[in-house]
């Protein structure tokens, strides 16, 4: 049994230890906003916070998060309650076919917690990990940039869910 | 649909090859024309049927609790589809575009693509195919509700009015719900007014996508996601060289493999069926298979230097004499011998995956005769077919549930993965959910096809061209595509032994008779000449094909714009100026080059060591220029910028449009500087994103979209904005080194 904290709630997975992380979350514990794009760790569809850090979780064994903090697009905001970056992910029209957008809102949470000015560069250098093939690049720009400056003003928030309610997945903690 | 192909072939004037091959170009041009249906067909039950709603036919249903269902025709894979079509409707029913609740349409008759015969979506044309029958159908819903309200509260209806989904009358404002049952029991009407441009409140504005909060959150649902108690994953075993067979198996290992349920052989491979996903996916590589491989394609091979194979095979047929007419005008290749000066140019552009965000997946449960399909499809209604095939169930027994497509590009209007889904339910009996992995993707795609082109263009005393002739060699998509479509095509009264044959040997018929257009499309119409021809030779290795954003074009746009920047440099022309002299004939795609120069600041002074290069294309009925500003240090290349112009008529959603010239760029980049898919011995090489990498954002240059203000009727933009893009970063090239790149990917 591998016990952590997801999206704010400890849960315990009877998943063998090198199941890799995504197909944990997905699978075993149905919490579906995270993708599968290349099992690689190329492309970034799979990103999670592991400890505030973006992280692909498709190469991931599930062993290495024991005792660890996971944050899933769905401990972020939920279509009640928006982050700041999804506000503006939904302002801009960000996402085209969405596939790897829950990704991409991993990347950018992280980018913004450690700096809420970040240049066009430093969006390059926190956002390269995730690819796009509907090329939304020059959107995510845009939204990471307002989302900065709703943020540094004080009038954002990271994260819009202090944790994930788990009314809907009631088999959070069931084991496959 | 059984008497418009008999009408058509009726109508061929000559022998009943003619009429054949017309039969066959319809299906690859669209040219099978049906009405979108204002009225319920009677064959089909309507989706969601209701019998207190109002609805019209299968797209709209008004419930009389108010809610306003838009079942979406279709497909939406990041084009925007769902926001525009949800629009054009909004627009003429008179009410907020998201208080409409959009449905991803099931397979069924109401929802084919009104060009094409089947439900597919591409070809950029669902705006512009549903952009009138769709505003008829929402004015003439909103006046049989007015209609309804005049009735049942005893006003004239010229003092029934309405606001965002209410009636309003006598200061009295009340949902459209309210009078959904007595509506639904008047006669439906046929000709309400359509609004004018100036009474328009929704289409022409921007405004934030409808599908961008499910898809901000992780809670749009793609195929990917389906889930259900009982539903095990299924991994699939393919030989590594399309078309090959199992001749041996030994899957004792595998079994024992954790979580392993069952393995099972089905038409092209060996499936493993476990309870998660990576449990499947790790006993893949037990299994013990040997394949018997298909001849011909097992003897190709990218590198290989020999006139009969790799590249050198496609210039051996480019050189030879033999050859198809697809195009021709005034005095064709003959009119060659009387130019002045003959110019000549040669380009090739490789096999390339569309590797979609999403790898290819779908879910089937059989349950006795009964098929259900849960799958993102750019053709729900070949999955149907392709299910009810593979089960070997009747048709009328498969039920699709449509989700959103992570990414489609083309590859998506295929059914390979729906009908490997419904073959392993068959076989093993289980609900399952078939994934890809990336790597299943890459190799197993339907690949764009690669292609050489040859010009030869004669100019005048003056320079200008007199005459523009171009050979193509390289496969064609459409014989690929025949066994695909023609069971959804060809009418029901044939007998199903036909049908098959029609498929089966789709190839050798089609490829016998006729030129598909894809093959030639965008290499010749642009530009003014007197003389004009277009021919073509199938070299085809046997590599699986599909539709690959922007189809021919995403070839034929590099190849000409090269070819034309090549004639301007040698006479000396500017070349804005010299392609300008050649679209007299073609104003809008003029106009967007004139407004890219202006734009872009042509021929004005750039920061040291920066070059502009241009290149103009016009497809799927819509006009797109780009001028690129790049520069070439020490062997690497820059792309500072990208200005695109569009003219694509009434652009329903602005920032749409914008999105999809960025996308269709952004795309376009990824496989002018990257893209290549190689075969050895038959098999694809590459595997995922690190040998065939995708453009990332410290890649993407900065783009500046101009939309053409218009008052036509809108045309494509899913696709026009990738073609021109590889000419224009290679005609850079050449303005800042002088090299002239003649292959796709560019390698500076």
């Amino acid at each position: 049994m591998i016990s952590f904290e997801l999206n704010g709630q400890t849960v315990q997975v009877d998943a063998t230890p090198d199941t890799p992380l995504l197909w944990t979350i997905r699978d075993h514990l149905n919490l579906k906003g995270s993708k599968f794009g290349c099992g690689m760790g190329l492309c970034g569809a799979c990103s999670m916070l592991l400890d505030g850090e973006s992280t692909r979780t498709c190469i991931l064994p599930v062993s290495a998060v024991q005792g660890r903090k996971v944050t899933t697009i769905e401990g972020i905001g939920n279509p009640d309650m928006l982050s700041t970056l999804q506000q503006a992910w939904v302002d801009a029209s960000v996402p085209q076919c969405g596939y790897c957008q829950s990704g991409q809102l991993v990347s950018a949470t992280a980018l913004l917690s450690k700096n809420n000015n970040p240049s066009d560069e430093e969006i390059d250098n926190a956002m390269s990990g995730n690819i796009c093939r509907c090329g939304t690049y020059p959107s995510i720009k845009k939204a990471i940039k307002q989302a900065a400056k709703d943020i540094k003003s004080g009038n954002g928030r990271l994260q819009a869910v202090s944790h994930y309610d788990p009314s809907n997945t009631n088999n959070m903690t069931q084991e496959a | 649909m059984a008497t418009l192909i008999e009408k058509d072939l009726i109508d061929s004037k000559t022998n009943i090859s003619t009429s054949r091959r017309n039969f066959l170009k319809n299906l690859a041009s669209g040219g099978l024309v049906v009405g979108l249906p204002l009225t319920a067909c009677a064959s089909a039950p309507l989706p969601g049927e209701n019998k207190n709603a109002l609805q019209p036919n299968a797209l709209l249903q008004i419930t009389s609790d108010n809610t306003i269902n838009f079942y979406l025709p279709r497909s939406e894979m990041g084009q925007g589809t769902y926001t525009g079509l949800t629009t054009i409707v909004a627009e003429e029913l008179d009410v907020h575009p998201s208080s409409i609740n959009v449905i991803n349409a099931t397979a069924h008759d109401d929802y084919k693509n009104i060009e094409y015969g089947i439900q597919v979506t591409g070809g950029s044309n669902s705006i512009r195919t549903h952009f009138l029958p769709l505003r008829h159908l929402a004015a003439n819903t909103r006046l049989v509700i007015r209609q309804a309200a005049s009735q049942q509260l005893k006003q004239p209806l010229a003092s029934i009015q309405t606001d965002d989904g209410k009636i309003v009358v006598n200061g009295k404002a009340l949902p459209y719900g309210e009078f959904a049952d007595f509506a639904n029991q008047l006669e439906f009407p046929e000709d309400a007014p359509l609004k004018d441009k100036s009474q328009f409140k929704y289409m022409g504005k921007n405004a934030p996508r409808l599908d961008g909060l499910a898809k901000s959150t992780g809670t749009a649902e793609f195929g990917m996601d389906v889930d259900f108690e009982g539903l095990h994953r299924a991994a699939l075993k393919r030989c590594p060289v399309f078309g090959g067979t199992v001749k041996s198996l030994n899957a004792d290992d595998a079994k024992k493999m954790p979580g392993v349920k069952s393995v099972v052989q089905i038409h092209n491979g060996v499936a493993v069926i476990a309870d998660h996903y990576y449990q499947a996916k790790n006993a893949l590589p037990k299994l013990k298979i040997e394949w018997d491989r298909p001849e011909t394609l097992s003897k190709f091979s990218s590198d290989s230097t020999a006139a009969d194979n790799g590249k050198g095979w496609f210039k051996t047929a480019l050189d030879s004499d033999e050859s198809t007419n697809a195009f021709e005008q005034g005095d064709g290749l003959d009119a060659l011998k009387l130019a002045d000066t003959v110019v000549s140019g040669e380009y090739w552009a490789p096999y390339l995956a569309h590797a979609t965000m999403e790898p290819m997946n779908c879910t089937a449960k059989l349950d006795g005769d009964k098929l259900e399909l849960w799958v993102g499809s750019q053709a729900p209604d070949l999955a149907k077919f392709a299910g009810a095939y593979y089960a070997d169930v009747p048709k009328d027994n498969v039920t699709v549930h449509s989700t959103f497509l992570g990414g489609g590009f083309g590859r998506r209007s295929a059914t390979d993965f729906v009908a490997e889904a419904a073959a392993i339910a068959k076989a093993s009996g289980l609900p399952i959910q078939l994934v890809w992995s990336r790597e299943d993707d890459m190799q197993f795609d339907v690949y764009r096809p690669a292609a050489m082109a040859k010009f030869k263009v004669g100019l005048n005393k003056e320079g200008l061209i007199d005459s523009w002739t171009v050979k193509r060699s390289g496969p064609q998509i459409m014989p690929y595509t025949l066994d695909n479509i023609v069971d959804g095509v060809m009418p029901s009264f044939l007998p199903n032994g036909m049908v098959d044959w029609m498929s089966k040997a789709g190839y050798s018929i089609f490829d016998s008779l006729t030129v598909d257009h894809a093959s030639v499309e965008g290499l010749y119409e642009d530009y003014d000449a007197k003389h004009k021809s277009s021919d073509h030779v199938t070299v085809d290795p046997g590599l699986p094909l599909g539709y690959w954003r922007s189809v021919g074009h995403s070839y034929s746009g590099f190849f000409k714009e090269s070819m034309m920047d090549e004639i301007a440099t040698l006479q000396k022309q500017d070349a804005v100026e010299y392609r300008l002299k050649h679209l007299t004939s073609n104003p809008k795609l003029a106009n967007t080059l004139k407004v890219a120069a202006k734009t872009a600041g042509w021929k004005q002074p750039l920061p040291k060591g920066h070059f502009h290069g241009v290149a103009t294309h016009a497809s799927f009925s819509s006009f797109a220029s780009q001028i690129t500003e790049v520069s070439v240090k020490n062997g690497q290349l820059h792309i500072h910028k990208v200005v695109c112009v569009i003219d694509c008529g009434l652009a329903i959603n602005p920032d749409i449009v914008k999105a999809q010239m960025e996308s269709g760029i952004i795309y376009g980049l990824t496989a002018a500087l990257y893209g290549e898919i190689t075969l050895k011995d038959g098999a694809v090489q590459q595997s995922n994103f690190h040998d065939y990498p995708a453009l990332r954002i410290n890649e993407s240059p900065e783009i500046e979209v101009v939309i053409i203000d218009s008052d036509d009727a809108p045309t494509g933009v899913g696709e026009p904005g990738l073609p021109p893009i590889a000419a224009a970063i290679s005609n850079g090239i050449f303005a800042a080194t002088g090299k002239r790149l003649r292959s796709l990917p560019l390698k500076v």
